[in-house]
Formats: structure tokens, sequence, C-alpha cells
């Protein structure tokens, strides 16, 4: 099998990247495929940390680009999704310790075994999203309906569609909250679209549960109840070419609202 | 005591109530806000080039309307759905025809001048070279804007003959655009002759800036150093 090799990436830092690609890929990995990711933020790991597999790390990328060690002995196997491996980044080196030739050519071993490889790219335009996206043939752009993410996000897609090799970029608008939405605090989702002209990939909504998925180490996308974990489920079957329609994130999670709503609908005031 | 029931009242009010508060609708302002940034970082008009383009559109004007060259304001706007480059210029009166036309001539005859030496240092070079270069009549890289083509057509009668065969050919080619160049005599395609810069048009997002320079002031004996730089310009 040729696997796909596919780039998260968005040019500001925290609006999701590594949080994406640790969901996206226990997601693809859970519907059986192979997969492997692979943290190219040399000198400030997180992937492993979302994964719970801090404690598993042996060898990272950059042994195996300095031929300390076989590829294999750098994959570290998730032992609650078989179907997933990390390659991990040095946690003592920076982004100049590999180059984008060095990562394409650990990707082009992977892809003979497994089914998708996910690379999560650090924030910035330097030598970290250099190499990141020299291997990749898709990107997806994550970003936050906020002024400074849009903009960086803006110039990643300029720098992405002057990369002959990425057939396609898609966006991810992460961090969504309808309410601020409705009252015109935030842009909406058609608004970012408008302002970068970019396919959307899915809409992940605000959701306190990733900070609580992250302090546990595990990816949110395995609690079923929470709406950011079917959000990034239904991402991960539209990259396997599933058309799925795009989540309500509109619907009432607490208590509270869930009261207000009914009274509302009850008295007909409710403008929806 | 009123006025507890009465804020109380509202308070459970607001809760039910449904109402969009709009505060300054400040997602709109950041959309505009954005689209503009957005434009700005687009088009790669560093502030040094926006100067230089300044400078430019000030020269070209001038000719035409007398105006103060510290008050010219450039800069992107919102014009209502699109972005716009606006161009403001204070005129502080128009100019006389006359005048116009007298320094639009020098600036041919300057022209003239510079072509003729081209085409001899052209002739000399001729003759080490193999290859030409047809149909260079179609290259856009030199010219003027032409307002009052109609004088320029009856100055160049009195001038060479090739310059009225070459306007011929040219108005019958171009009568579709917008009144733009006056052909050059050219040999080979790169030694296009550069000089005075087109007017930008001031318009939507697809402005296309082709950066001409003005030699009209300069001694022009490195007609070779000018051919090169016109060729990368060009380019």
């Amino acid at each position: 099998m040729t696997g796909k090799v596919l780039v998260i990436t968005s040019g500001k830092g925290g609006v999701g990247k590594t949080t994406t690609t640790a969901n996206i890929g226990t997601a693809l990995a859970r519907t059986g495929k192979k997969v492997v990711l692979i943290d190219t933020d040399l000198g400030l790991r997180n992937l492993d940390l979302l994964l719970g597999l801090e404690n598993r790390i042996v060898y990272t990328i950059v042994d195996v680009v300095e031929e300390r060690c076989k590829l294999k002995q750098a994959l570290v196997k998730d032992k609650k999704n078989p179907n997933l491996c990390l390659l991990a980044a040095a946690q003592t080196r920076d982004k100049t310790a590999i180059t984008g030739e060095q990562l394409k050519t650990i990707c082009d071993e992977l892809k003979e075994e497994n089914d998708y490889i996910i690379i999560d790219c650090p924030a910035g335009i330097e030598q970290g999203f250099e190499n990141a996206t020299t291997p990749a043939t898709e990107a997806i752009v994550v970003t936050t309906p906020e002024m400074s993410a849009v903009r960086d996000a803006d110039r990643i897609i300029g720098l992405l569609e002057s990369k002959e090799h990425i057939e396609s970029h898609k966006l991810l608008i992460n961090r969504v909250r309808p309410n601020l939405i409705k009252t015109n605090d935030m842009m909406s989702v058609e608004d970012v679209q408008e302002i970068l002209s970019c396919d959307i990939i899915g809409i992940v909504p605000e959701d306190t549960g990733i900070i609580t998925s992250t302090n546990k180490g595990e990816p949110i996308v395995n609690d079923e109840k929470a709406l950011a974990g079917q959000a990034y489920l239904n991402i991960a079957r539209r990259i396997l070419g599933e058309e799925v329609p795009f989540l309500d994130i509109d619907a009432p999670q607490d208590l509270m609202s869930k009261i207000k709503k009914f009274f509302l609908d009850l008295f007909g005031k409710n403008s929806k | 005591m009123k006025d507890i029931f009465a804020g109380l009242y509202n308070k459970i009010i607001g809760f039910f109530s449904n109402t969009e508060k709009s505060s300054d609708e400040s997602k709109n302002v950041a959309r505009n806000r954005l689209k503009l940034v957005l434009m700005q970082d687009r088009t790669n008009l560093n502030p040094a080039l926006l100067e230089r383009m300044r400078g430019e559109l000030i020269d070209l004007l001038s000719k035409y309307v007398e105006m103060d060259k510290e008050a010219l304001d450039l800069n992107f706007e919102n014009d209502g759905e699109s972005i716009a480059l606006m161009l403001s210029i204070p005129v502080i009166r128009a100019k006389e025809e006359e005048e116009i036309e007298a320094a639009l001539k020098a600036e041919d005859d300057a022209k003239k001048e510079l072509e003729e030496k081209l085409k001899a240092l052209e002739e000399m070079e001729e003759e080490d070279e193999d290859e030409y270069d047809e149909d260079e009549e179609e290259d856009d890289d030199d010219g003027e804007d032409i307002e009052d083509e109609n004088e320029e057509a009856s100055e160049s009668d009195n001038n060479s003959e090739e310059q009225t065969n070459e306007n011929s050919s040219s108005e019958s080619e171009q009568d579709e655009t917008t009144p733009r160049k006056k052909k050059k005599h050219k040999k080979k395609k790169k030694k296009t002759i550069l000089n005075i810069p087109e007017i930008i048009e001031v318009s939507e997002v697809s402005e296309e800036v082709s950066e001409n320079n003005t030699n009209e002031n300069e001694n022009n004996d490195n007609s070779e150093e000018n051919q090169e730089s016109s060729e990368e310009k060009s380019e």
C-alpha cells in the first residue's frame, strides 16, 4: 500500500494543530487504518503529551536521521490503539537538526506499510514549516475565527499554494463559539471562509473537554459525548472520502441553556 | 423598593429574552480590518515600493495638472464591498494646454533622441548577433499615456516617417484598448525603451503596477545599462 502524507499546519501558534493531529490520527486508526503521527516541532515537542505516550519515548526522529537507531525502533506504538504509531520529536535539539529531504526519506519508507502519515507542523514559516511541508501531498490549515490567526493562515495558504507538490489544502476552523457568533462578537465560519477563500474540511467547537483530555493524555475523540470529539470524528470520515454534513454546534450543551431553550420554544420567542 | 422589583423584573426578562445584542458589531469591524490588512499583505507593496509608486505617480500627474505634491494621498481603503487603491490629489490649478503640450513635446524629443542613440548602438551589435525577433509590436513595456492623441499625431507628422508609420499601425492594432502607447521601433525584442511610467489604474484589487523608469532627465550615455535594467524589469 502507498500511504498518504498529510501535514497539519497553521502559521499561528496555539490554534490547535497538535490537538488536531492527535485526534484525527486516533480517529483514523480506530477505523482500522494504519496511521503514523510525526511530531516535527523539534525542541518543543507536545504530540507525545497529547497522546499520553510521553513516558515511552526512547528514540526520536533525530536519532533516526543521524542513524543511531532504525526507524522501526523509534516508532512508539499506542497500546490503546494498535494501528497508531508516533515518531516523536527530539526535545534537546532545534528545528535545524533535520532537513525536509531527510523527513521525506523517512516518509517514503513509512508510506510502504501505512495508510496515513500525519505530520504535525510547528508554528511559524521558517525551517520547521519547510521541513514539515516537504514530504506532504495534502495540507490542512488550522485556524480560529480570530484576526491574528486568520491573517497568519492567509500567509500560510499563500505559501502552500506556491508549493507544487501540495495538491490540495483545506481549512479547519477550530475553537468556534456559537453564542459569540450569534451576538456578532466573533467572526462566523462563512466570514472566515470568504476571507480566506478555501474549502472547509471541518468546524470544531470550543470545548472545555479538550483541557481534560489533554490533562489525561486521552484524545477527546474517544469521548463520544463531547462535541469536539464528534467534530474530529467527522473530519476523519471526510478524509476517508465520506460526505459528512457539518455538526450543528449550536445545540445547547449545559443545563441552563437547555432550560432557556425550552421556555423560549414554549413561548414561541425563539428567533431560530 | 420599586427599583429593586424593576431590576429583578428586567433581570428575569433579560434571562429569557433572546434578542441579539450586537456590542458595536465588533465582528464586522474585525472582518473589515482583516480584509484591508490581507490586501496589503498580499500585494507585496512594502513601504519603500509604495513611496516609489507615489513618487512616480506625482511626476506623471504633475505633467497634466498643477497639484500639491506633498498632499498626494495613496492607500488601500474599503470601498463598500471591495478593497480599492485610493488616490487623492488636491489640485492647485489646471495647467494651460500649451504648457502641457510643450512639456510633452520636450519629452517626446528627448525620447526620440534616446531612440536614435539606441538604434545606432543596435546596428553596431547586429553585426555580432544572428537572431532577430519579430513581433515586438506587441510588447507593452514602453510608451506614455496619450490623452491628446490627436495633437501628438499631428506633431509626429512633422517628425520622421518611421514614427508615423508606427503610429498608424499601432492605432489600428490597438483600437480596442484604452489609449496607451506610442509604438517604438524595435529591432530586438529585448531592447525595449523604458520611459515614462503609465498611470496606474485606480481600481479594484487587481491593480497592475508596471514599473517603468523615467530617464528623461538623465544623460543616456549608458544606454546599454538602461537596456539591461529594462530587460530585468520587462521580465
